[in-house]
């Protein structure tokens, strides 16, 4: 007790913390940002945590953490888990806003020894990508946006490439409980099943978050792995890019990403059933309602905003989406109103 | 007479033993006698629990064929850089079993220097049950030593030196008059190893996500799926791992008696 009495009190000045929860795909421009702004508010610190975005979410809504701060890597997340939910005793939502944060698009990442890495191009990536000998990263769609993003894209190709055949030749056989492609014509739902496991003999390997699968990649345990084109450039991999009609990156396309749609076969979340539609990729960003710091978290997006945010930002090839658009604008807190009109 | 004990000593311990079978306990009680039915039907579960204790069970009996020569060296060879050595048979007990993971990666990887080599025969450590022994094995390898080390040591050297007299080679000494004399030594250390590496997270998780051993599907999903999904298989766990404990240990108990 003693110890714990010294740890809390003994520390030489206190300072706020700022607790922001964010996406994996957000931990190099964040960690800048961070540094940045603690510089600039010397009194707060920021402790960040970066998981999948399903995750993030997780923490505010389910294991109830106080958490000042949420960026997620898609920002329909944040109407479909936050808004929906009431903070337990309360009729509050977990948020009723968010800002649109920024875009990002998916491609495929690799690098020199990756195998066939001479023959892969826009053409024929999912045939290379469906060879038993090449190991390919998948980030768990139950917990990560790119997961979920990467099946929309294999699902996607079928029309684009006119075979119907790509999605099931990348996952057939690769998972003690398959994930399920049903093909309804102009509509494609995928499922995913509750529990999720490569085979023994499978060429796919899945981490709970993309961020893991970047050091795999470093160590050349997978050949290729999809990830967010910033996310590819701030670590200098070799980058393929996927057609603007593929990548979930182009602002006008979401009629046609929208054809595929990712669902769950379980009972995921208390009281929502999460679904998840092809759209343009968009990274949201709120304070939760019952946020412990909500000044500071406030302070925190103002930083974000300002022309030295901003530079940090685009430095990690992930620029802000301005001007910023608001979701549920009537709710946004008075003192960010002025930065956001 | 008998030992009269400082009172402090008496509170200091309670509080300590109550500090490690609380958590055991608030883990049982939190959990309903359904779920753990559910949980032990559950065949991930079972899956996972086999996957575990034979993994550790491999790692153990890798670190008995070649660990019982070293502590043995250690235990009666004199030479210069033997505290050397004995630092080193430590080293895993001071790392942190994430930085251990990454190193072993860097070995037992695609690209290492050993996983390399044996992918070109098609065996491979990442995601694999070879990857799952080796983390285990790095992490818990210096109990069954350390352990093993003590307990030759604590044979008397004398009935060593009379077997040879007799004619024995050193083999036969080891195993006919050594070995038996310090089994016990070596059992509870095999056991400890077993246990510590089962229990592995750290460096396993880094090497091997799947297939899932048990601590990695307690973690996934108390991350995933939440705590009321974690503690059925928690609970689960620890009642086997103490029946199990509680076996090992009392058969080397009446093994030492007998």
């Amino acid at each position: 007790m003693l110890v714990a009495f010294c740890l809390s009190a003994c520390a030489p000045k206190q300072k706020t913390p700022l607790v922001v929860f964010a996406a994996g795909s957000l931990i190099q421009p964040f960690d800048e940002i961070e540094k940045a702004f603690e510089k600039n508010y010397p009194d707060i610190d920021v402790q960040a945590e970066y998981h999948g975005s399903i995750q993030v979410i997780r923490h505010v809504t389910e294991l109830h953490e106080p958490i000042d701060l949420v960026a997620s890597a898609d920002q329909a997340l944040m109407p479909m888990l936050m808004y929906q939910v009431n903070i337990p005793g309360t009729n509050q939502p977990y948020a009723n806003w968010h800002i649109k944060m920024a875009t990002n698009s998916l491609a495929i990442a690799y690098h020199a020894d990756s195998k066939y890495s001479s023959e892969i191009n826009p053409e024929n990536w999912w045939e290379i990508l469906s060879r038993p000998d090449v190991k390919v990263g998948l980030s768990d769609p139950r917990f990560d946006a790119v997961g979920y993003r990467q099946l929309m894209v294999f699902s996607l190709a079928q029309k684009i490439y006119q075979n119907p055949n790509i999605f099931t030749n990348f996952l057939k056989d690769q998972f003690t409980h398959p994930i399920r492609l049903i093909d309804m014509g102009d509509m494609q739902i995928i499922r995913i099943p509750e529990v999720l496991e490569t085979t023994r003999e499978s060429h796919i390997m899945m981490r709970g978050s993309n961020v893991a699968l970047i050091s795999l990649l470093e160590a050349g345990e997978v050949d290729y792995t999809f990830e967010y084109e910033s996310v590819i450039q701030q670590h200098g991999f070799k980058m393929l890019k996927l057609p603007d009609n593929l990548n979930l990156g182009k602002p006008d396309m979401d009629t046609e990403y929208g054809t595929v749609t990712v669902k769950m076969d379980f009972q995921r979340f208390a009281s929502v059933e999460p679904i998840f539609k092809g759209e343009q990729i968009i990274y949201g960003l709120t304070i939760p309602t019952n946020a412990p710091h909500p000044e500071q978290a406030m302070q925190f997006i103002e930083f974000l905003y300002s022309p030295e945010g901003q530079a940090i930002m685009e430095k990690n090839a992930h620029p802000l989406l301005l001007p910023a658009v608001i979701s549920g604008e009537a709710n946004l807190p008075e003192r960010l109103r002025k930065y956001f009109q | 007479m008998k030992t009269r004990l400082p009172f402090g000593f008496v509170i200091a311990a309670s509080l300590l033993i109550l500090f490690i079978l609380l958590p055991v306990f608030v883990t049982f009680f939190s959990t309903t006698l359904e779920q753990l039915l559910e949980t032990i039907t559950d065949k991930d579960v079972a899956h996972s629990i086999g996957l575990t204790f034979l993994a550790g069970g491999i790692a153990t009996s890798l670190g008995l064929l070649f660990g019982l020569p070293l502590a043995y060296i250690l235990s009666r060879g004199n030479f210069p850089g033997k505290s050397l050595l004995m630092g080193i048979v430590d080293l895993p007990l001071i790392i942190p079993h994430t930085a251990a993971g990454i190193a072993l990666l860097l070995v037992f990887g695609r690209m290492g220097i050993i996983g390399g080599l044996l992918g070109k025969l098609g065996v491979y450590f990442t995601d694999s049950l070879g990857g799952i022994v080796v983390g285990m094995m790095f992490v818990s390898l210096p109990l069954l030593i350390n352990s093993s080390r003590e307990a030759f040591s604590s044979v008397d050297i004398e009935l060593e030196h009379s077997a040879r007299m007799d004619g024995a080679g050193a083999w036969q000494v080891f195993w006919r008059i050594t070995l038996p004399l310090a089994w016990q030594g070596v059992l509870s250390g095999a056991i400890t190893m077993w246990a510590r590496g089962i229990s592995e997270f750290g460096a396993v998780v880094i090497l091997a996500y799947s297939p899932k051993i048990i601590p990695v599907l307690i973690y996934e999903r108390f991350q995933g799926f939440g705590l009321s999904s974690a503690i059925p298989v928690a609970a689960l766990l620890l009642i086997v791992v103490l029946i199990l404990f509680a076996l090992l240990r009392w058969l080397a108990r009446s093994a030492n008696s007998s």
